[in-house]
């Protein structure tokens, strides 16, 4: 294994992650995770709700701190980072949040055009003809002025898709971009994702527990349980690569390695019953 | 019994943490107001918010606290004929106490739970992640223009106030009663002073009250629990400790500045 923190940083891996630990409340999210995001192509982690694929994503950004081990983004150790240093390697990254998270007091456009006007002292023209472009690339150019809650689920997904890549980013990371969405929203969402990083070359970082969607677009598949990547490969194949872990996940089951239910005591002595019978 | 105790010693340590963990932020704060002077126009926005869309009701307050002030005093002051003086007990009383102290209770009111409400929305629906996420500190994008606006607007609407209550008493005293003109406005002219009542009383007083109210509000948006309930705590705390604050601080400024 290379020094992960002073990999090179033109290497094929964006995003690289060794001995990642992290403990919160106790319970353990993430123990010794190894992880390689490939530059330039579309990585999915999936797994069942609640393993942490969301803290991830905010370990990656910088947003929440590990116990133990390295980030390194883009040859950057994350956790190295000064705060101008962390704000300056968050400009290149996109984030899509799974509530959007538009700011609500500002229209669509406002919301677009928000990175740029905070990083950049571009002229007001420029800033109207690249905020529209890029409305435009997500289908929302006619809906510049519309405030946020007049906008649907899909429309609010592809608004901050537009914000995300305003400022072309060379990662965009993706928190289950699929969850509330209709079909057809569904499919918009899936082609943006596939064009932007087939005409920009964007790396993108798709989590996500739809296999059917995620089938699609990804170039590889990751799945995380109990902390681990327990799993990973090309995404038509993963699903039938015999394990018990992945015939429950893709299958559905109720019961399995994923556990149905959550850790507890004894049942029988929890209603009183311990002794009863006997 | 115990068990009663160190309930009591936990609450105790907890509000103790939160007045702290309040100075730390208080601090965060003030090492942002640099950076946060490149969002004038959020700062000014934010003022227009807390200050100008208060004066309504600061304003009929002031009136209706002038007027039922000169009121009470007109009568006991008959009592012992210095109803010539009721002008002026109505300035000394507005400038000195109630001036700073209901234009910030209202403030605390209006004002301070909107913020708290906002921001603590903003968490709940990760604008202040997504904020974070653009490259932008929110402590120095959403918390510090709030804090500041709420610092510049309360002199203002304490001066506002003053100058309703005044215009209150007079109304009631010289137009409704006939206290004569005159004997109203040189009593208080020669009564009250610049420094002591004015700069002390009015400016300072209020200047410390929107530090307090503006932090505290701003301070339980940021820390409250990101759901609805969390935020509706987060409400009613801003106005139940703004409130402490403000009558615990004016008899500290009192003391001290009399």
């Amino acid at each position: 294994m290379t020094d992960p923190v002073h990999a090179a940083p033109d290497d094929s891996t964006l995003v690289r992650i060794r001995g990642l630990t992290t403990v919160l409340g106790g319970k353990t999210i993430f123990d010794a995770l190894d992880m390689d995001i490939a530059r330039g192509k579309i990585t999915s982690i999936m797994g069942p709700s609640g393993t942490g694929k969301t803290t991830l994503l905010k370990h990656i950004t910088g947003q929440m701190r590990a116990d133990a081990g390295t980030i390194v983004v883009d040859g950057k150790n994350v956790a190295a980072l000064s705060r101008d240093q962390l704000y300056k390697l968050r400009e290149g990254i996109g984030y899509l949040f799974q509530n959007s998270a538009l700011l609500t007091d500002f229209d669509v456009f406002e919301n677009v055009a928000f990175p740029l006007r905070q990083h950049t002292k571009l002229p007001e023209v420029l800033i109207r003809n690249l905020v529209l472009m890029k409305l435009q690339a997500v289908g929302l150019r006619g809906a510049a002025r519309l405030l946020p809650n007049e906008l649907s689920g899909g429309m609010m997904r592809r608004v901050a898709l537009a914000r995300a890549i305003v400022f072309d980013p060379k990662l965009i990371l993706y928190d289950e971009p699929f969850v509330g969405l209709d079909p057809v929203a569904l499919n918009q969402v899936l082609k943006l994702i596939l064009t932007l990083n087939q005409t920009l070359g964007i790396t993108s970082v798709v989590v996500s527990h739809e296999l059917a969607a995620v089938q699609r677009i990804a170039d590889r598949v990751m799945l995380l349980s109990n902390g681990k990547v327990v799993a990973q490969g090309d995404p038509k194949s993963i699903a039938d690569d015999g394990s018990p872990w992945t015939r429950q996940f893709f299958g559905g089951e109720a019961d399995g390695p994923i556990p149905f239910r959550y850790p507890a005591g004894d049942y029988a002595t929890e209603l009183g019953l311990a002794g009863v019978g006997k | 019994m115990s068990a009663r105790l160190r309930k009591r010693n936990n609450a105790v340590l907890q509000s103790l943490a939160q007045i702290g963990a309040c100075a730390l932020f208080l601090l965060t704060l003030l090492a942002a107001i640099p950076r946060s002077f490149r969002y004038f126009r959020e700062t000014s926005r934010q003022l227009w918010f807390v200050g100008a869309m208060s004066l309504t009701i600061i304003m009929v307050c002031g009136l209706f606290v002038g007027m039922v002030l000169m009121l009470q005093l007109y009568h006991v002051l008959s009592i012992f004929g210095g109803t010539s003086a009721s002008g002026m007990v109505v300035a000394l009383s507005v400038y000195r106490e109630l001036g700073p102290v209901v234009t910030a209770l209202l403030f605390a009111g209006r004002a301070g739970t909107a913020i708290t409400a906002e921001i603590g929305l903003m968490r709940a629906t990760d604008q202040i992640s997504a904020m974070e996420m653009m490259a932008v500190d929110p402590i120095a994008y959403v918390a510090t223009p709030r804090f500041l606006a709420g610092l510049i607007a309360m002199p203002l609407l304490c001066c506002v106030f003053c100058a309703m209550a005044i215009f209150g008493g007079h109304l009631v005293g010289v137009t409704w009663l006939g206290i004569d003109n005159g004997t109203f406005w040189a009593n208080m002219t020669a009564v009250v002073d610049v420094r002591t009542d004015i700069v002390n009383g009015v400016l300072l007083k209020s200047l410390a009250f929107g530090a307090v109210v503006s932090l505290i509000a701003v301070f339980q948006g940021f820390t409250t629990p990101a759901t609805s309930e969390g935020v509706a705590y987060a409400t009613t705390r801003t106005v139940v400790a703004s409130s402490i604050a403000i009558l615990a601080l004016d008899f500290v400024l009192t003391a001290f500045l009399m």
